[in-house]
């Protein structure tokens, strides 16, 4: 999530009521568990709701080549800020809405 | 006369005080119970007859299991729903992640039937009546960390009091 949040650590205050009442929307930083990992409790900024055309790099290191892809019902698309290290929906595909924490 | 029924005011609300932090501990430890120990919910619908009732049923779940990792095939478990997020589904875990599942794609209308590899941290869930549910079927493998509860006990109806099958029938 560089450059936004710090290489070594930063400690983030996160409130819980926004995803109970569905206020997350487009721009927001959330933390999602982690679809392979349930113990792991990830920090993404949040790209698109369902219903939403995302536009996305593939592969930033190797190839500039973009793709679309409209984020199903129930679902978010979420991206790292840097998108070059960054293990989100690229890879994942689109996160359930249950899964945001935070 | 005025001062006594100061004092009288006085103790009648040190008592009420007292009472309602009694209730206030009540509600925290019912809070807790239902949060992290065991909850109750009501199934309705078709899609896991014959086991649950189409009417609905009262089961309770406990939240231990899907917590330390302790949820396997067969089990009947209560998931966020990857579609509406509002709503908590009742299904049989069929896959952990790993497992090959081989199921049929539409009961209905072929006997066509498809195995996948259920990826790691995601489940396989189905129905018990697989000809009416939406279940990994319709949707994919669901994220573990979308399980809510893990069902052990049905209180209604009464007739159907006891532990709830590991086993599907």
């Amino acid at each position: 999530m560089l450059p936004t949040l710090n290489l070594t650590g930063d400690l983030v205050l996160a409130e819980r009521i926004s995803p109970r009442i569905g206020k997350v929307a487009p721009g927001d930083i959330v933390l999602v568990q982690s679809p392979v990992n349930p113990r792991k409790v990830v920090t993404k900024r949040v790209m698109g709701m369902e219903g939403d055309s995302v536009t996305y790099v593939v592969d930033p290191k190797n190839s500039d080549e973009s793709d679309t892809i409209v984020v199903p019902k129930g679902h978010i698309w979420i991206e790292g800020d840097n998108i070059h290290d960054s293990n989100d929906s690229r890879k994942f595909g689109a996160f359930p809405y249950g899964l945001l924490q935070a | 006369m005025g001062l006594r029924n100061l004092k009288q005011w006085k103790s009648f609300a040190i008592e009420a005080l007292n009472q309602s932090f009694l209730v206030a501990k009540f509600l925290c430890f019912l809070h807790v119970t239902n949060t992290y120990l065991c909850t109750v919910a009501l199934t309705y619908g078709p899609s896991m007859l014959p086991t649950l009732n189409l009417t609905g049923d009262l089961v309770l779940a406990e939240k231990i299991s899907p917590r330390i990792g302790k949820v396997g095939p067969g089990d009947v478990v209560l998931v966020r729903s990857p579609v509406n997020p509002r709503r908590v589904v009742t299904k049989r875990v069929i896959g952990i992640e790993g497992d090959s599942v081989t199921y049929v794609v539409d009961p209905k209308n072929s006997d066509r039937s498809d195995t996948i590899v259920v990826p790691k941290g995601h489940i396989w869930i189905e129905g018990d009546n697989i000809y009416d549910s939406n279940d990994s079927r319709k949707f994919g493998a669901v994220p573990y960390g979308l399980l809510q509860a893990k069902v052990f006990w049905r209180v209604l109806p009464p007739k159907d009091f006891g532990p709830l099958g590991q086993r599907a029938k």
